[in-house]
Parts: C-alpha cells; sequence; structure tokens
C-alpha cells in the first residue's frame, strides 16, 4: 500500500492542493486504470512517466475533467483540488477547467483567431473577464517566454508561429486563466530540440508559482524538468497503474521496484 | 534515401500506360471524362441555339418585362426570376438554421449510434422525390400553411412584404418558401455535417479546455473555422431551391407579376412555369421556354461553381 | 491486492449524477412549458405549429435558461437556448416530415393492393372503383426508363472516376470541378436540354428513350463523384502490388482494384438510382403518359411511376386522389428499399 502513496506533504515538505485517490478509469467495458493514489505538491513539477498506452494521457485528462467528454468514458474514485472532489455533485466542470489548465501533445492554436486573441481565447470562451486585457496578454505571453517575439505582431494569425512559438502560445493561452494547476501531455513530442529546450525553460520557471503536471515518453526531459516521477506501466491487456511515483532523483538513480529500473535504464518501453 | 527512391519508381510505374489493353482501358475514361467535361457547354451551346430565337426577338425585355402571353408572341420572365430568388431565399430563411441545427446535433449532442441513424435519415431525405412533396404540399401542407400565413398577416400585416389584399392565403411565396426549405433541407445539412464534422477535434478540445461552454465554443470555434464550407452548403442549397419544379408547381399560383408580398396568393417560380406553360404553348412559346431554361441554367450554374469554390477552398484548408 | 480492489470498485459516471434540486428543477423546465401550452394552445384556439413557435418556443426558452441560471449559473444560460433552439428546429423538421410519412400511409395505402402492383390502368377512370387496375405498367415503365439511364450512367461514370483517380491527367481538377457543377443541374432544364438536343434536331422521334437520356444527365454527376470517393479508398499499397508484378494497368484495375471496390460500386449504382427514381419534370416534358404496359423504349409513350402519379393529380376525384397518394406510397416504398440495399452494401467498405 505504501508503494502506491510515496509522496507526501511530508515527505516533500510543500502544501498538496491536488491529489488522487483511488482513481480507476474505463472505456465502455475497458478497465484501462486502476488504482492511482497520486499527490501533487504546491509549486512543483510531477512527471508521469511510461511505455505508451499506459493509460498516463488517459489519467492526465481526469484531472481536468476532459475525460467525461469521451463517449463510453466511466471513472470512479476522487480527485481532490485544495481537498474538494472535483466530481462531487455540483461541481462545475467549466470552473474544474478554468482553475486547471491543459496543454496538448499537438500545438493547437486557433487558426481563426490572431496571436492576440488566442490568449485572449479563454477568457471569450469562458465568459470571464479581465480588467486590463493588453496587460493580460503581455503578462502571459512574458510567462510562456514568447513575448519578445511576437510583440511587434500580436494581430498576426496564429498560425504564421513557428511549431515551437505555437506550442508556446497554447501556454500562455492556458496561463491566460490564471490556473493554479496546468497539465501538459506530452507538450514536446511534435517539435524540434531547440523548441523543446525553450519550452522546458518556459516550465521551470512558471512551476515557481503553479502546479505542473507533464506526461513526457522522453526521460531526459522528466529528470530535467520535474521535482517528483511517477511511473506507469500496463501489461498484457490489464488495466494500466502506478508501479512507483517519488522524487525524480529517487526513481531514476535509486528505484525501489525491478520494473522501474528496467524502464529507467531502457531496457524497455 | 531508400524509401524516397522506392516511392519514385512507384510514381513511375502508376503513370506507365502500355499494351493495346491499357491504351483502350484508358482512352475510353479520358473519352468518358471529357464527354463529362462538355457536357455544360454542350447544354449551354444546344440550348441556347434553340431558343436564339427568343432573345433576338424579345431583346433584353426577356428578362425585365412582366408580360407572357403567347397569342401576342411576348415573352418576358422578370416576375418568375424575382420569384425563384424570393421563394428559394425563404427557403433558406427557414431551412439555413434547421440544418445547421441538425449538422450540429449530430455531430456534438447526439449518442453515436443515434447520429448514425440520423445521417442515414438525411441521406434517404435527399433522394426524396419531389412529386411525393408536390403532392403531401398540395392537399396537406398548404390547407395548414394559409391558416399560419392568416395569422401572422392578421398580427404583422401592418410590416411591408406580410401584406394581402385578396383575402386568400394559398398559392404564396410563403407556402412556397416552406416546400423549398423541405427539399433544401438534406443537402445543407449533408454538407455541414461533413463540414463541421471536420472541424479539428483538438481545436474543440482546446476550447473546452479553456473552459469553453456548449456555445461558446461553437460561435468561437466551431463556426469560425467550418464559415466557408457552410457558406458553400447553403449556396448549394439555394441551387437546389432555384431549380425545384413540381413541387412548387402544386403549391405556388403562378401569375406575371412581380410580388414582394410573400403572403399574397400569387408569386412566381421559372422552373415550375416552363413545366406549366409547356404542354399548352406554341412552337415559338417553346423557344421562349427554353430560352427561360437557359437563363435558369446559367444562374443555377453560376450559384452552384461559386458554392463549389466556397466548400473545394475549405477542403483545401483543412487537409493542409 | 489489485484483484481485490478491482471487484470493490465499479464503473460509474459522475458527471451524469444530478442532485435533488438539480432534478427537481430539470423536471419543471421540461414539464411545465409543454403543459402551459397544452392550456393556453386550448383556451385560445391556436393549432400545430403555431401554438408550437409562438407560446411553447419562448416558454421553453424561458424555463431552460432559468432551470441552467440555478442549477449552473450564468454561463448555463446561452448553452440552454442553444440546446432549445437545436431540439426545437429539429423538431419543427420532424414533424413536417412525420407529416409527410403518415399522409402517405394513411392515404396511399387504400390503392396500394396485390393486383394494383401488376395490373394497368388502360380502362380505369378517374371513377373507377379500387378494384381494378393499378400501377403496372407504371413499375414497368420506370424500370425500363431508369434502367436504361443506368445501363449508360455507371460505365461512364466509374470510367470517369477511373479517369480521376487512376490518371495523373492535368485536366482532373477541370473535369472534377465541371462534373460536379453538373450536381446542381435542374431536372427541368436537363429535360429541357435533351428536348432541344435529340427531339428538336430530330435525331430521337418522341419516346422513352428521351427520358432516359435526361435522367442519365441527371445521375452522371452522383456516380462520378461516388465512384471517386470509391475508388480512392482502396489501398494504395494494393495497386502497387498488382503493378508490381507487371500486370498492365488495365488487369490490375478489373482483377485487383475493381473487386476490391465491388460493394462501394454497388452502392454508388444504388444511390444514384434511387436519386432519379422520383424525378418528375424531364419525364413530363419528354415521355407522355400512356396508360397502359409498353416495354420498347425506342417508339411510342411510356408510363412511369412520377407521371402516373403526375397524370392522376390532374382529375379532382376522390378516387383519382386516392390512386395518386397509392403512387406516391409505392414510388416512396421504391426509393426506401433501393437506399436500404445500398447501405447494406455500403457496409461491407475495407
Amino acid at each position: 500500500m505504501e508503494s502506491l502513496n510515496p509522496i507526501s506533504s511530508n515527505s516533500f515538505g510543500a502544501d498538496v492542493h491536488l491529489s488522487t485517490k483511488d482513481v480507476h478509469v474505463w472505456f465502455g467495458q475497458r478497465h484501462v486504470l486502476e488504482g492511482v493514489n497520486l499527490e501533487f505538491p504546491v509549486n512543483s513539477v510531477t512527471a508521469l512517466i511510461g511505455p505508451s498506452g499506459c493509460g498516463k494521457s488517459t489519467f492526465i485528462r481526469t484531472l481536468n475533467r476532459m475525460h467525461e467528454l469521451i463517449p463510453n468514458a466511466k471513472l470512479a474514485g476522487e480527485v481532490l483540488l485544495k481537498g474538494q472532489n472535483i466530481y462531487a455533485v455540483g461541481v462545475d466542470p467549466i470552473q474544474v477547467r478554468i482553475n486547471i489548465g491543459m496543454v496538448f501533445q499537438k500545438p493547437n492554436p486557433f487558426p481563426t483567431m490572431t496571436i492576440r486573441g488566442n490568449v485572449l481565447s479563454g477568457l471569450r470562451l469562458s465568459g470571464k473577464h479581465s480588467r486590463n486585457e493588453d496587460e493580460l496578454v503581455e503578462n502571459s505571453l512574458q510567462a510562456a517566454s514568447l513575448w519578445n517575439e511576437v510583440k511587434d505582431r500580436l494581430d498576426s494569425p496564429a498560425g504564421s508561429l513557428s511549431g515551437g512559438q505555437q506550442q508556446r502560445l497554447c501556454i500562455a493561452r492556458a496561463l491566460a486563466l490564471a490556473p493554479d494547476v496546468l497539465l501538459m501531455d506530452e507538450p514536446c513530442s511534435a517539435l524540434d530540440p531547440g523548441s523543446t529546450i525553450r519550452i522546458e525553460e518556459t516550465i521551470r520557471s512558471i512551476s515557481k508559482n503553479m502546479t505542473v503536471v507533464i506526461v513526457t515518453h522522453n526521460m531526459q526531459q522528466a529528470q530535467r524538468v520535474s521535482e517528483q516521477t511517477a511511473f506507469f506501466l500496463a501489461e498484457d491487456n490489464n488495466p494500466g497503474y502506478v508501479v512507483e511515483a517519488g522524487l525524480t532523483n529517487d526513481i531514476f538513480h535509486n528505484p525501489k521496484d525491478k520494473r522501474t529500473e528496467d524502464y529507467v535504464s531502457g531496457r524497455f518501453g | 534515401m531508400a524509401k524516397s527512391q522506392e516511392s519514385f519508381d512507384l510514381v513511375d510505374l502508376k503513370l506507365k500506360v502500355s499494351g493495346r489493353g491499357d491504351r483502350l482501358f484508358f482512352g475510353f475514361s479520358s473519352v468518358a471524362a471529357y464527354f463529362a467535361f462538355s457536357l455544360v457547354f454542350l447544354i449551354v451551346i444546344f440550348l441556347g441555339n434553340a431558343s436564339f430565337s427568343t432573345f433576338k426577338t424579345q431583346g433584353l425585355a426577356f428578362f425585365t418585362g412582366s408580360t407572357w402571353d403567347d397569342a401576342a408572341g411576348v415573352y418576358q420572365i422578370f416576375p418568375m426570376l424575382v420569384g425563384s430568388v424570393l421563394c428559394s431565399i425563404l427557403g433558406l430563411l427557414i431551412s439555413a438554421p434547421i440544418s445547421i441545427a441538425i449538422a450540429y446535433f449530430i455531430e456534438f449532442m447526439a449518442p453515436p449510434r443515434l447520429a448514425k441513424a440520423l445521417t442515414n435519415i438525411v441521406d434517404l431525405l435527399a433522394a426524396l422525390p419531389s412529386i411525393v412533396i408536390a403532392i403531401w404540399g398540395a392537399f396537406v401542407f398548404a390547407p395548414v400553411a394559409a391558416q399560419w400565413a392568416q395569422i401572422i398577416n392578421n398580427k404583422l400585416g401592418f410590416i411591408p412584404g406580410l401584406q394581402n389584399t385578396s383575402g386568400t392565403f394559398v398559392g404564396s411565396p410563403f407556402i412556397a418558401g416552406w416546400i423549398l426549405a423541405i427539399m433544401m433541407t438534406p443537402i445543407i445539412t449533408s454538407v455541414c455535417r461533413e463540414i463541421i464534422g471536420s472541424v479539428d477535434k483538438d481545436l474543440v478540445s482546446a476550447a473546452l479546455a479553456l473552459g469553453g461552454t456548449r456555445f461558446s465554443t461553437m460561435r468561437r470555434v466551431v463556426i469560425p473555422t467550418a464559415r466557408g464550407g457552410i457558406t458553400g452548403g447553403i449556396l448549394l442549397g439555394l441551387g437546389r431551391g432555384l431549380g425545384e419544379t413540381i413541387a412548387v408547381l402544386y403549391v405556388l399560383n403562378l401569375v406575371f407579376i412581380v410580388n414582394f408580398n410573400i403572403l399574397e396568393n400569387y408569386g412566381g417560380s421559372v422552373a415550375p412555369m416552363i413545366a406549366a406553360y409547356y404542354g399548352e404553348s406554341s412552337e415559338v412559346g417553346v423557344s421562349a421556354l427554353l430560352a427561360a431554361g437557359v437563363a435558369l441554367f446559367l444562374i443555377t450554374l453560376f450559384v452552384n461553381l461559386i458554392a463549389q469554390i466556397f466548400v473545394g477552398r475549405y477542403e483545401k484548408k483543412m487537409a493542409s | 491486492m489489485t484483484t481485490e480492489t478491482l471487484r470493490l470498485v465499479t464503473p460509474e459516471t459522475p458527471w451524469r449524477v444530478r442532485s435533488k434540486s438539480q432534478l427537481v428543477y430539470i423536471f419543471i423546465a421540461s414539464t411545465l412549458p409543454a403543459a402551459l401550452t397544452f392550456l393556453i394552445a386550448d383556451q385560445m384556439k391556436l393549432a400545430g405549429l403555431i401554438a408550437l413557435t409562438i407560446v411553447f418556443l419562448p416558454l421553453q426558452l424561458l424555463a431552460a435558461s432559468l432551470a441552467a441560471l440555478i442549477t449552473v449559473g450564468k454561463r448555463g444560460i446561452l448553452d440552454a437556448i442553444l440546446t432549445v433552439s437545436v431540439l426545437f428546429l429539429m423538431l419543427t423538421m420532424g414533424f413536417l416530415l412525420g407529416s409527410v410519412a403518415l399522409s402517405l400511409v394513411q392515404k396511399g395505402f387504400k390503392a396500394l393492393s396485390f393486383h394494383a402492383i401488376y395490373q394497368n390502368s388502360f380502362y380505369v377512370t378517374s371513377v373507377t372503383s379500387l378494384e381494378y387496375g393499378g400501377l403496372g405498367h407504371a413499375l414497368v415503365g420506370t424500370l425500363v426508363i431508369v434502367g436504361i439511364a443506368v445501363i449508360f450512367a455507371v460505365p461512364i461514370g466509374i470510367a470517369v472516376g477511373v479517369f480521376l483517380t487512376e490518371t495523373q491527367s492535368r485536366m482532373r481538377g477541370s473535369v472534377r470541378f465541371l462534373s460536379q457543377a453538373m450536381t446542381g443541374l435542374p431536372s427541368i432544364v436537363s429535360g429541357l436540354f435533351v428536348f432541344a438536343f435529340l427531339y428538336l434536331t430530330g435525331w430521337v422521334q418522341r419516346s422513352a428513350i428521351l427520358g432516359s437520356v435526361a435522367l442519365f444527365l441527371l445521375m452522371l454527376p452522383t456516380i462520378i463523384r461516388l465512384s471517386e470517393e470509391v475508388l480512392k479508398l482502396v489501398p494504395q499499397e494494393l495497386r502497387y502490388a498488382a503493378l508490381a508484378l507487371g500486370a498492365p494497368r488495365h488487369k490490375a484495375f478489373f482483377q485487383v482494384i475493381f473487386p476490391a471496390a465491388r460493394s462501394g460500386i454497388i452502392t454508388t449504382c444504388l444511390l444514384g438510382t434511387a436519386r432519379v427514381i422520383g424525378e418528375t419534370a424531364p419525364l413530363i416534358v419528354l415521355v407522355t403518359y400512356l396508360p397502359s404496359t409498353n416495354f420498347n423504349p425506342l417508339s411510342g409513350d411510356m408510363a412511369s411511376m412520377p407521371t402516373y402519379i403526375y397524370s392522376w393529380l390532374k382529375f379532382s376525384t376522390d378516387l383519382a386522389n386516392q390512386r395518386a397518394w397509392g403512387g406516391a406510397l409505392a414510388l416512396m416504398i421504391l426509393v426506401g428499399v433501393l437506399f436500404t440495399l445500398a447501405r447494406f452494401f455500403g457496409r461491407k467498405r475495407f
């Protein structure tokens, strides 16, 4: 039982404000994820690693209630944000998604909007208002380290940016809603190495005042950006589960479980 | 490197035509293709030729005048042209929102099974014969719609366009508009469904993850992305409406007077006018009807070409 | 340990769970407007779509917005309005089409009996009892006229599809563009064109074949588009595999590509047929209605299903009217059967 719940506020020394309790996921009758207990401390980066098909992307979508948009999706367990179960009756999923932002695998800025329009799209979509939109645009783009590159062409279409810039625009777009948590689903898998480094720097800097959860299949990336790591595994059509979770250093250099050791040393996956 | 070399060979293979069998095979397909290509020109040439005398004797008044008198040899179709456009626009006002709603429902609200069933029903409705709608329109729908028209006229008759001087309400452009809406809905729906369905699902996910509601996602992301394609679909519906013959023939009272009052008991439309006058026209009159056919063909062709360009441009944008 | 938890947890959909108060609001919002509409319409003697539009729609929009405001908050209002509007617009079309279907069955059923399917209407007048005569001659005529159109449209349409998918010709774009623009060819114009092209020139005498040519023109664009789609679906590897074996291209087509696309091609033919089988306007212009059976497309008049209905609509007696409705029902059944067959074959696509 202990291995399933290794990150506690005590061991890390910080407050926990997002955690999951025994989360199970199904698609129709297919059980894809079982018994996930994880805690994500404030202002830290947690990496979710594991071979493809182990359910880590599915898991991250349960954290901001994007999972339920898939037909046939089912779920059990609790996801707690500041102690409140986000799946409780009466919780507005839209408020959850405003509080917990998300960046996707493929850069997906809105092609019909300008750069500025993309940054403000969260406000428009969720019906929120801002006193000073110009300031919000600048701050969000600064935080995503894109401001200097685009400050002179805020009104050009988002499609005119390079892939890496587009992904940072997507980060800025998510940051504009001032979320408590930012979820990133393999944000660099479609990008070149240079852009990847820029994004990793961005992640490091935004995690100073935000909780970040990042799915990655790049183990070097997990070591570079995260304070803690959870290793997911699914064996032979069985549901995926967390083999081991803990401080990133421990997972990569001192794993408790043989399967973790095999995976991080590149023996499979 | 090896891979690109291989695909080079394959392209060459595909271009290769050798032997008599191949030449015959591609010869036939090319002839068929050029035949399909030249049909539009064939239609214009033969219809134009057969109706040339009408254009010559009637002059520009053929399009701008309002008299059709076979005995006197005067043929002018302005009220019919106006009526075609008026009825089709009425049809669009009804069918475009309905079609977009159905397309939206199928793509975003319906569970997969219901979505599939509805898609099939819409496809079936595209094959709904106009004679079936004609008989239903004349005997079932027109009396009911005339009552609606009367109520609308009672309450809102002071608004220009909703006036009625005759006191009877059957045979009006209003009723023809509803009938056209039924004929247009399947085609607009199936184009809009494909267009809305082809909006990148990642964009929809992104909008929802940013706290988008159903409405704001549609308004800010889906509709702006799909706008060009939806316009194309609506134009295709317009082309369908302009060319509809039999269903309108049975519900519209064809009179050669320009009428913009949609509740008035008469109106015009080119296609049903041709069908109605065809059997009882003199040889010269038939030539004039062919001339009306040329006009109708050029208008619908124009609308359809624009529609094709809109839809094609959208598809190209989506592919890139 | 894992098996134990697996037994304990059950799949749930917590996002669908509603609290009791939410359920009450939803129940009220979905029943009260309908009930009120019923009362008001009864009081004011409003009927059908009118009551639905001017009483029910505003009430329902208001109720749904209020319920959304209470249960979800401000941002739920527009969603509620969107949902109600979408459902209302669908309901309107459903109402109309439901009425079409119901009228067809109610009014057409009486005139459709077993003998009506094979007897013709030669001795039938507008006051003849429904026990005599039928639409057999029209069925035969439609089969002949549409059959000929199909026999020509299918090979030519597929050949154009081959041109568009199997060749690299620079003309492909223009051929596709113009042939698709023909999709919007008004059926009456098709009739007029054939009249001017074949009859006025004296090349073909007035007969059923003229109708076939007009229907051929109307179904050709559909066949071209669908066969291009179907041929595109054949995997490229299959093409290359056949060609790499050294087969000439026409053999590769007939022995590999065509068989692979066969069910799709059958669907194409059936859908194309369903689209034109009810075309009326060109047949009124080109083929004079004949109340008895004629098998010869090259000479004489001929009946068809649409002109059969059209001819009975000219009379105002009840019996003639019933025969017209019977014809309409039969035609619709024909279209439905073709369509169902098309879907049946279409299911087996790769």
